[in-house]
């Protein structure tokens, strides 16, 4: 059995269904985040796996136990809060040594513990402080050490970094992959930053409207997204309206131009409403012979850095979102230019 | 422009100083009276005598205690009580609000006649003992100040995450009682401070509730009494208390101070 299993996990609050049927087994030392829009369930789901949220459906097994509707302070689960949440009468030292001051350890093992995570998360020398003199980037560093003081079996992340700057943001997502790794802690991260969840995780849970979406790996997800939700809320997705003309080679007609594509089942064909998904990072400018073609004039160009994304406008009303990795010597097209893109037939298919 | 500022300067002392006049003016008459006990000199007879009567300090210490016990049955009321409304209940905090401000809005001596009331016959019998009464005097006193404790207590738990703290603890292994004292208590203090200063200074200048209930014992009713019968003595009385509260209230500025500097409100 998984180290953690959650079956059928439904949550009501009055009217509002927050999390409908979750089902989702973790195994000892994954890191799984969630993701998914504001509002679709996230941090519910996470809090009934720490305690604060009763199911209202369903039941949730840490190591074989049923802990259901097991007290927080009975769970052993650490928790990180988006707010930090540090008891601000007490040092860092004592912040970290709360939790092993209620398990009645002896104090010489909880001075060692302390001074242990505290290298963990390179403070040594801030045990002596208080919340309100350290960094923001510093305080969340000083709750996740002590979520992890108590040797938890599990540790909750609700959006951790969202409440910091870009720079520090990254330099703890690092920091906290790199902690799990080590402890081999499992993890359970939530976020609504896509680029975070594929980053960190082992596997994503994509979750919208209260409902998993889908259960993959990063890669997975990103590459072989099973719903037009995932597929255009993991990554940038083109979906452009198309003309099935021969269903059994694979042709269809994207604004009168023949495209092919990647084999589909026939079930979504049935379905009425028919896009080629494309993601902007696969096509590119010019003429490749046995690629996919498509001419169009620019309609505009972003310049984003590392990237240039142009809008070309194939048809009345049909753009498209083509990426071009920046580099020093690029002329990038102007507006109205008409140009020719090329992508190859394995990287769109029908949804 | 540079001309208007200073008029506007000019006219804010204006009016400050008149505001402080009068308010200062009536206590300095009243200070100066107070010197007068002794004919054609100035001099701290009045002040003298009243630290002289035994009753004084008798009925200061009655209604210290009064005070002291008060406090503290209110605030064991009103801490876990605010405390619950803010993490669970958040929706009754209109209603409490509301209660909480009732006391001023019924007359005391309406209180006290209905406490009476109720408490005097079967099946309390209250006003018949005399822990029976004094009991009912701290009752009636956390009601009269409920308005100021709760106030304190829920401002002081408006300045901290309570929720995010108490789901902390939690899960670090805390139950209630540790989360109370370890997290709540401690961030509570300059505002159970306030609390018990502002309780403190009704208590002990208290009248209607006091004088129906114990009569003389308590301190209100005999600087009243005081007033009443010693011309020099009562505005010393008056003096006397008023530095009184003048010194709660100092002692709270002081309180909070302490503690302003250890955590500046408003940095997380
Ligand atoms: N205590 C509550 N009472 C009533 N409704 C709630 C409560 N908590 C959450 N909800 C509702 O449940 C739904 C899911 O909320 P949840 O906080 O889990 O979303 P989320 O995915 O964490 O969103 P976000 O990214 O904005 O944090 C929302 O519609 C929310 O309004
Ligand atoms: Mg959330």
């Amino acid at each position: 059995m998984a180290f953690l299993v959650l079956s059928h996990v439904s949550k009501a609050f009055g009217q509002t269904q927050a999390v409908k049927d979750f089902n989702l087994e973790v195994e000892k030392g994954e890191f799984i985040s969630f993701l998914g829009p504001s509002g679709c369930g996230k941090t519910t789901t996470l809090r009934m796996i720490a305690g604060f949220e009763q199911p209202t459906e369903g039941q949730i097994l840490l190591e074989g136990e049923d802990i259901t509707f097991r007290p927080p302070h009975q769970r052993n689960v650490g928790m990180v809060f988006q707010s930090y949440a540090l008891f601000p009468n007490m040092t860092v030292a004592q912040n970290i040594a709360f939790g092993l001051e209620v398990r009645k350890m002896d104090r010489a093992k909880i001075k060692e513990r302390v001074h242990e995570v505290l290298s963990l998360i390179q403070l040594e020398d801030y045990g002596g402080r208080y919340p309100y003199q350290l960094s923001g980037g510093q305080q969340q560093r000083v709750a996740l050490a002590r979520a992890l003081a108590i040797r938890p079996r599990l540790l909750l992340l609700d959006e951790p970094l969202s409440a910091l700057d870009a720079k520090i943001r990254l330099e703890l997502r690092q920091e906290i992959r790199r902690i799990q790794q080590a402890l081999g802690i499992t993890t359970i991260y939530v976020t609504h930053d896509q680029e975070e969840a594929l980053s960190l995780s082992d596997r994503i849970v994509v979750m919208n409207q209260g409902q998993i979406e889908q259960i993959g790996t990063p890669f997975e997800i990103y590459n072989y997204p099973q719903s037009e939700f995932v597929a255009s809320f993991v990554g940038q997705l083109n979906l452009l309206p198309v003309e099935v003309l021969d269903l059994s080679k694979n042709i269809c007609r994207v604004a009168g131009q023949e495209i092919r594509f990647t084999p589909t089942t026939n079930s979504i064909l049935k379905s009425g409403k028919v896009r080629l998904a494309i993601r902007p990072e696969e096509i590119r400018l010019g003429m490749v012979e046995g690629e996919n073609l498509l001419r169009g004039e620019i309609a505009s160009v972003i310049f984003l850095g590392s990237i240039i994304r142009l809008r070309v406008k194939l048809g009345e009303g049909i753009l498209i979102s083509v990426d071009q990795f920046n580099e020093r010597h690029f002329q990038p097209p102007r507006p109205g230019e008409v140009v020719t893109l090329h992508f190859p037939i394995h990287a769109c298919w029908l949804l | 422009m540079k001309r208007n500022l200073r008029l506007g300067l000019l006219w804010s002392w204006f009016w400050m100083i008149l505001g402080w006049l009068y308010f200062l003016l009536p206590l300095l008459a009243t200070f100066l009276f107070s010197l007068r006990a002794k004919k054609d000199t100035l001099s701290f007879l009045a002040y003298e005598r009243v630290f002289k009567d035994p009753n004084f300090w008798k009925t200061f210490a009655f209604s210290l205690e009064i005070g002291l016990i008060t406090i503290l049955a209110g605030l064991v009321l009103i801490v876990p009580t605010a405390y619950w409304i803010r993490l669970r209940l958040p929706r009754l905090r209109m209603i409490t609000e509301f209660v909480s401000m009732l006391p001023f809005v019924v007359p005391a001596i309406v209180l006290v006649f209905g406490l009476i009331r109720v408490f005097s016959g079967a099946p309390f019998y209250l006003t018949n003992t005399y822990m029976g009464t004094n009991a009912l005097l701290v009752a009636a006193y956390i009601v009269l100040a409920l308005p100021y404790l709760y106030r304190a207590i829920d401002t002081g738990l408006a300045a901290i995450d309570v929720r995010a703290l108490t789901e902390a603890a939690q899960s670090l292994g805390a139950g209630w009682p540790v989360i109370l004292l370890r997290i709540i208590l401690p961030n509570l203090r300059v505002a159970m401070i306030s609390a018990a200063f502002l309780t403190l200074a009704t208590v002990m200048g208290e009248f209607t509730i006091a004088s129906f209930l114990v009569g003389i014992k308590a301190f209100g009713p005999y600087m009243s009494l005081v007033g009443q019968n010693k011309t020099y003595e009562s505005s010393s009385l008056a003096i006397i208390s008023f530095v009184l509260t003048w010194a709660f209230m100092g002692f709270i500025q002081l309180f909070s101070r302490g503690r302003a500097e250890a955590a500046p409100p408003g940095a997380h």
